[in-house]
């Protein structure tokens, strides 16, 4: 019951949500612009959408992998994007076709490595700060895959909800409701009380 | 739980939400230069190349067919006009070189032969000939001349060139494995 009315509520949430969306659009034009300078070999405009992107494929790849293989899968998602951009039919979804190449190189990556336990960077760690963001990490890592990916591009790369929704091609309404759902399912794990 | 600055950090920070910020901000992607290679554009001019193969060999293709096309004609003209002065030896073309002809009078070579086979088919001591048999065998026999033959083989292995050359431009194109990304496509 509650459920239902918390998606109630979220639907109707959602409807005010498309506002900050109708600024997409300039968006769009610039990530158009860029993609078709860089096909025609401009090395800038590329670095520019990799400067854009590059969090939200470090996100996506971060709810899926292990952190020490992050840095290195970017890079590769990057290169191999610039060498695939001619395939990429719809210049106005640059954003949602690399987060779609993110999310098939971490699934890859686990088909291709046995399963290993990341023991070491943990053991080395003095840092507190660092090993206590690794814990929650771990803990996001445990959640159902559509809250892992919306809740890391929120709290670790500080992206908001609609420009989560406007870089992966997610919608508004489903961005609203992962962020909650995993939100409330986040605070249960950490053992928060709810606040009425 | 502030829901409006969990979705787009506006109104009141919510004190959870940001302690969770400030944690896992630590992990945040830090910004690294790319390293583009060079081979990159070259390979991408490389791609137009199998293309232009495949143009190259259509119109090597269609040359070669034209000429083709233009010496069988030639060689079927010559036939044409070796064949034609023996067809029109008949009883009655004989008769007519003694008379006198106008140049009104002068009928096309073709029409000729359609007269004098009509005259052949109305004699009365016409032998019987098996229409079958007959039919089996071309009325006109072309004998190839040494050119068309030449010309042949040079099309024939013009087209085997061509065939050749769309072989490895399709290879190329299809290159040695598949794309990698199926479903690039599909969002969410």
């Amino acid at each position: 019951m509650f459920e239902l009315e918390a998606t109630a509520d979220m639907l109707r949430m959602s409807t005010q949500a498309t506002a900050p969306a109708e600024t997409a659009p300039t968006e769009t034009r610039v990530e158009v612009a860029l993609v078709t300078a860089a096909l025609a070999g401009d090395r800038d405009c590329f670095g520019r959408l990799y400067a854009m992107y590059a969090p939200m494929v470090h996100g996506i790849l971060l709810a899926r992998v292990p952190r020490g293989e992050v840095e290195d899968l970017v890079q590769d998602i990057f290169l191999h994007v610039y060498k695939k951009l001619n395939t990429l039919r719809d210049y106005a979804a640059f954003g949602p076709w690399i987060a779609m190449i993110a999310r098939n190189r971490a699934m890859d990556f686990h088909r291709r490595t046995k399963e290993t336990v990341e023991v070491t960077e943990d053991l080395r760690s003095t840092d507190t700060s660092t090993a206590k963001a690794k814990e929650i990490l771990d803990l996001i890592c445990d959640l159902p895959e559509a809250y892992r990916e919306t809740l890391v591009l929120r709290l670790v790369e500080g992206m908001t909800g609609p420009e989560i929704a406007e870089r992966t091609g997610l919608t508004p309404a489903s961005v609203r409701v992962n962020l909650h759902r995993g939100m409330k399912q986040l605070r249960e794990k950490l053992g928060y009380t709810e606040a009425v | 739980m502030n829901e409006e600055y969990l979705w787009d950090k506006s109104g009141e920070p919510d004190p959870e939400i940001k302690q969770l910020e400030d944690v896992l901000g630590t992990l945040r992607y830090q910004p690294r230069p790319l390293q583009l290679p060079e081979l990159t554009n070259e390979k991408r001019k490389k791609g137009y190349l199998p293309w232009l193969a495949i143009a190259a060999a259509l119109l090597v293709a269609l040359f070669a067919g034209v000429v083709w096309l233009k010496l069988q004609s030639g060689g079927l003209k010559q036939n044409q006009e070796a064949v034609a002065p023996k067809s029109v030896q008949s009883p009655k073309s004989k008769v007519t070189p003694s008379t006198t002809s106008t140049p009104e009078e002068v009928v096309p070579e073709n029409k000729i032969v359609q007269n004098n086979a009509f005259a052949l088919h109305q004699r009365k001591d016409f032998v019987a000939i098996n229409r079958s048999r007959q039919a089996r065998t071309p009325a006109v026999q072309t004998v190839p001349s040494k050119e068309a033959l030449l010309a042949k083989e040079q099309l024939l292995s013009a087209l085997r060139l061509a065939s050749e050359k769309l072989n490895f431009a399709q290879r190329k194109v299809q290159g040695p494995a598949g794309n990698p990304i199926r479903n690039q496509h599909k969002i969410g």
